[in-house]
């Protein structure tokens, strides 16, 4: 590489990171302007002088009942959807990835057009099908669509991992002498695993960031998950919107997708790139 | 290869954990309500005084039931449309719900409601209540909520601003006046026109100021006649298009509502300015501000010189769920946190007015606001100009938002635009 | 094994059926087995609230009148499609997809081509660019709404160009700008991941060979680079392209449609949730649904990718 090239790519690397970090820092700083210096207006990056707020606005939204209750749903509803949404996908990612069957393509087509799916489309009918149920407003309410439009990422993220797994050790480890389910469970599973676990990062991040269900589907803290609780948030003055108290609630919304990222950085990008491309 | 599988086994067992969780938390709901044998009201209130709120669902729980608070979103129109959606449901767990007085018609014409009869209804509505806030519970000759309380909006002002721009505090003010006021002296005008409910209620009261009104005959529904293509629609244009263009107007005019403007009160620099806004401005501002001696306050801007202003009217009704499994109770409930105690409590703690006239003679009350202010709200909600009445409410107001906003585009032809798309709007003739 | 395994092709199903022996018929079971949990969810969520929505969308039925049910026929759909609002929306949603992908595609591939090139802190740049792409969107609007806020936020005064109290939000251009920020920023990641990827298809032999035959970086991006990684480049624009055109959240947190800047999925949103018309309402999620698979179908014919092929395969 000549140094003209490396120097781009220095400047390039820097440029990524403020790119990114920046708002991610805004929304920090934010969060620690006092609620008091918001009212009156505090324009600047940094909380100015005296118009700090210290941890104030975090414990203020962590003893709110509203957005604890959030959180609790959005954690609950989002594992739940992620978990289940995975096992069936697994089912249907190993059937593609491995059988030969009528319907595959009808099933690889319908997952795409879901994938596109406009989701506001959807709202009216299901909220009208939902109270004929009796789960609206309900935590099943919201893991239900969620699975579903998270099932066409989880099974192609699958089947691109699935494919990838030379099966024939399976065979091998049998003639060695293993049973068909150690096989599977000494052989397969290890091997699969990253693959299921990469699937779940991307499953929870969907149905973590959803809103249009989030707002539509719910009506009281019963199910509201956090976006949607964010949006409607209320601070102790209701005429007044508690900018630097929404930016506490934000950043604590956002601590485990970045404990998550941090984690599983590799797995994360493999899984967003393996659909697309071979290997 | 160890280690994929252990994490892998953590992971089931997180899994199961979490779905078991969620089952026992689902099972906990559904069982506490059958094994105490005692009922429990859900009360949906919107957040304007949650505190008061809170404690008087606890007080006025009995032996037969609790009251338990729900909160509703911060907006208007976000509160009707969880209500809204719930009640579509038919759902039996909403109990109680504090209302805007605008969608009342709206939810008892939707037979959501269930009416107060016989000896409640007389109670619940009796000579004590102000005609205005009396007349917001009356759907079809049935009381269809409890009043809790009224809401106006007043000006508020620095003192040293209006006197500095040479107005008489003994006189009614005028829209023009205030505006040029505040121009000539570097303050500003605060006032609610973003896209959103309170946007109305400006246009409103300007129109009504002007001795008209938006519609006429909102009974007929759909077949209301429009009314704003007339010559107070046209004040209210002006006086609108007159703000937008002056220097008064702040800086976030298009999006400034009833918190925006608070911070112009008492600004690091400059001399303050001139807001309409709700009762709640007193307590908000008392004790946290030095120059809070400088706030004064005054009647509604008129619209038209000589006429009276008429101030908005707002406020709280509490309504009972048609679908409610209880009532019976509910309505036991609903009268006692509308009772005069219960309005004392709100008016002294959080702001909110009574919609009870005894209450403002009270002592508490005396003591807590100085008898001007006192006198002025009440005589602001005795003489207000509420929105129209009417099952399309939530429509004709999203209609006219989406012709006067922005405040900046609005000219001599936005009275004339807005009433032919109120008309095809309620035709079903155009979107929202 | 890959290839034969996953391309559904026909005429070897044909052969096959042709020859199906026990094994593979009790394969085809299995696997139909298999695949019918997922498909039967995604259709109860999808397909059946279609139907519905269509069936919804020739009456006049508003949910706080319920029983003033009546069958319109046709008259929800003139209604909306002579209504200029609906074009207005439209224009506009289309307007923000053109802007933000093509916006996206140019940075998306400069974030790719350092990303393939760095070699210092590799694990660093992919956790912070994963962040905007975690990060709740409703979060991501709420943050730019307040940095281009001219009481709280930071960009009036970062921007040398621009006066103090100038209100981002008071006027169509600088109100729609800053949507698209903020959507920009968030799903740039996205779309710098899968060009990644793609990249990474690039064979290093064939860019040393242009090199030797004396070609400039410029030459070698056109002829070589782009050329071979055209159909990671098309599966990216198509998802984003199909995103961005169902942009809500943004729109919602920012300034809730003020201003014009009303997409038709906040459009159909607000008459379905906000106003109860599930007859109009409906008709306009039928008209969304049709001009998501109009975008989808004129991507794919313009660019001839084959998107089963393109996902499944590379």
């Amino acid at each position: 590489m000549s140094t003209k090239n490396r120097i781009g790519v220095v400047i390039g690397a820097v440029l990524i990171l403020v790119w990114c970090l920046l708002p991610v820092a805004w929304i920090i700083s934010l969060s620690f302007k006092s609620q008091e210096a918001i009212t009156t207006g505090s324009p600047g990056f940094l909380p100015r002088d005296g118009g700090g707020a210290g941890w104030q606005n975090y414990s203020d939204v962590i003893a709110d009942d509203q957005f604890r209750r959030a959180i609790f749903n959005s954690i609950g509803i989002s594992l739940i959807a992620t978990l289940l949404s995975v096992i069936i996908a697994t089912l249907a990612a190993y059937a593609i990835a491995r059988l030969e069957f009528k319907g595959k393509k009808f099933v690889l087509t319908t997952a795409l057009i879901i994938a596109m799916f406009p989701v506001v489309a959807l709202v009216g009918p299901l909220f009208d099908m939902w109270r004929t149920f009796g789960i609206y407003d309900t935590w099943l309410g919201l893991i239900i669509p969620y699975m579903s439009f998270t099932l066409p990422l989880a099974i192609w993220t699958l089947s691109a991992f699935f494919r990838e797994i030379p099966w024939e050790m399976e065979q091998a480890a049998q003639v060695d002498g293993a049973t068909s389910w150690q096989a599977f469970r000494k052989v397969i599973v290890p091997l699969a695993a990253p693959g299921v676990f990469t699937a779940a990062i991307l499953t929870f991040f969907f149905a973590w960031n959803d809103f249009v269900f989030g707002i539509s589907l719910t009506s009281t803290e019963a199910a509201r998950p956090i976006p949607a609780a964010l949006s409607f948030f209320v601070g102790n003055d209701p005429f007044n919107r508690p900018a630097s108290l929404l930016a506490a609630g934000a950043v604590v919304s956002t601590i485990p997708i970045i404990v998550i990222v941090l984690l599983f950085q590799r797995k994360i990008v493999a899984g967003l790139t393996s659909g697309a491309v071979k290997g | 290869m160890g280690s994929p599988m252990r994490s892998g086994s953590r992971r089931r067992r997180t899994g199961v954990a979490v779905a078991a969780l969620a089952l026992c938390s689902s099972m906990l709901a559904a069982c506490s309500g059958d094994d105490s044998g005692k009922a429990t009201l859900n009360w949906y209130i919107n957040p304007d005084g949650q505190e008061t709120l809170n404690k008087l669902a606890d007080d006025c729980s009995t032996d037969d039931y609790d009251i338990e608070i729900q909160l509703l979103p911060a907006s208007a129109t976000d509160q009707r449309t969880q209500l809204a959606r719930r009640l579509a449901a038919e759902d039996s767990s909403t109990d109680l719900m504090s209302l805007d007085p605008v969608f009342v018609p709206e939810f008892a014409n939707a037979g959501w409601l269930a009416p107060f009869e016989g000896d409640l209804a007389d109670e619940v509505v009796d000579d004590d209540v102000l005609e205005g806030a009396a007349d917001t519970v009356m759907w079809e000759d049935e009381v269809v909520a409890a009043p809790q309380w009224a809401n106006t909006q007043v000006l508020w002002y620095r003192k040293s601003l209006a006197e500095a721009a040479g107005l008489d505090p003994e006189q009614p003010w005028t829209w023009d006046q205030v505006i040029e006021a505040a121009a000539e002296n570097g303050g500003t005008v605060g006032v609610q026109a973003n896209r959103y409910e309170a946007y109305v209620v400006w246009i409103n009261a300007m129109i009504m100021g002007a001795g008209g009104q938006m519609l006429e005959d909102t009974e007929a529904g759909r077949d209301a006649k429009v009314t704003i293509d007339t010559e107070a629609g046209a004040e209210a244009a002006r006086i609108i298009a007159k703000l937008a263009d002056s220097p008064a107007a702040q800086a976030d005019l298009t999006v400034s509502n009833e918190g925006t403007s608070l911070g112009q009160m008492f600004p690091e620099e400059g001399p303050g300015e001139f807001m309409v806004n709700w009762t709640f401005v007193y307590k908000n501002y008392e004790g946290q501000v030095d120059q809070f001696d400088d706030l004064g306050w005054a009647r509604y801007p008129a619209t038209v010189e000589g006429e009276e202003s008429r101030p908005p009217i707002g406020g709280i009704d509490i309504g009972v769920g048609a679908y409610s499994e209880n009532l019976e109770w509910a309505q036991q409930a609903a009268v006692c946190v509308t009772s005069p105690e219960a309005q004392s409590q709100l008016a002294v703690n959080e702001g909110l007015m009574p919609s009870r006239g005894s209450v403002y003679d009270s002592d508490e009350l005396k003591e807590a606001y100085p008898a001007d202010l006192l006198e002025l709200f009440r005589n602001s909600i005795d003489g207000g100009g509420p929105r129209p009445k009417s099952a399309f409410y939530s429509q004709i107001s999203s209609a006219v938002q989406s012709v006067w906003h922005s405040p900046d585009s609005v000219s001599e032809d936005t009275p004339g635009r807005s009433e032919s798309f109120l008309n095809d709007v309620l035709d079903g003739k155009r979107l929202l | 094994m890959t290839s034969t395994v996953v391309a559904p092709d026909s005429k070897k199903d044909r052969r096959k059926t042709a020859q199906m022996s026990d094994r593979s018929k009790a394969e085809e079971r299995l696997g139909q087995k298999l695949v019918l949990p997922a498909i039967a969810l995604m259709l109860l969520v999808t397909a059946f609230p279609m139907l519905r929505a269509i069936y919804l969308s020739v009456f006049n039925y508003s949910l706080t009148a319920p029983d003033d049910r009546e069958f319109v026929g046709a008259q929800n759909y003139i209604t909306a499609l002579t209504d200029p609002l609906f074009w207005e929306t439209t224009l506009n949603t289309v307007f923000i997809m053109v802007v933000t992908v093509a916006v996206e595609l140019v940075i998306g591939f400069i974030f790719a081509m350092v990303m393939h090139r760095v070699i210092f802190a590799r694990g660093v740049i992919r956790t912070s660019i994963l962040i905007p792409y975690g990060i709740i969107t409703v979060v991501s609007g709420f943050a730019w709404q307040f940095a281009f806020s001219n009481s709280n936020g930071f960009v009036n005064e970062w921007l040398p160009f621009l006066d103090n109290s100038f209100n981002w939000f008071g006027e169509y251009g600088s109100a729609i700008a800053a949507i698209m920020v903020s959507e920009i920023w968030k799903t740039t990641p996205f779309m710098s991941l899968l060009l990644l990827a793609g990249l990474a298809q690039v064979s290093e032999d064939m860019l040393e060979a242009a090199k030797v035959d004396g070609a400039t970086w410029w030459q070698r991006l056109w002829k070589v680079v782009l050329p071979n990684m055209r159909s990671a480049i098309m599966v990216a624009v198509l998802f984003r392209a199909l995103d961005a055109y169902r942009i809500f959240d943004n729109i919602f947190v920012m300034t809730a449609g003020a201003q014009g800047t009303e997409s038709v999925s906040f459009l159909t949103y607000r008459q379905v949730i906000e106003q109860f018309q599930l007859g109009i309402g409906s008709a306009l999620s039928v008209l969304l649904f049709l001009s998501v698979l109009v975008i989808a179908g004129l991507i794919v014919k313009i660019f001839r990718v084959d998107l089963a092929a393109a996902r499944q395969e590379g």
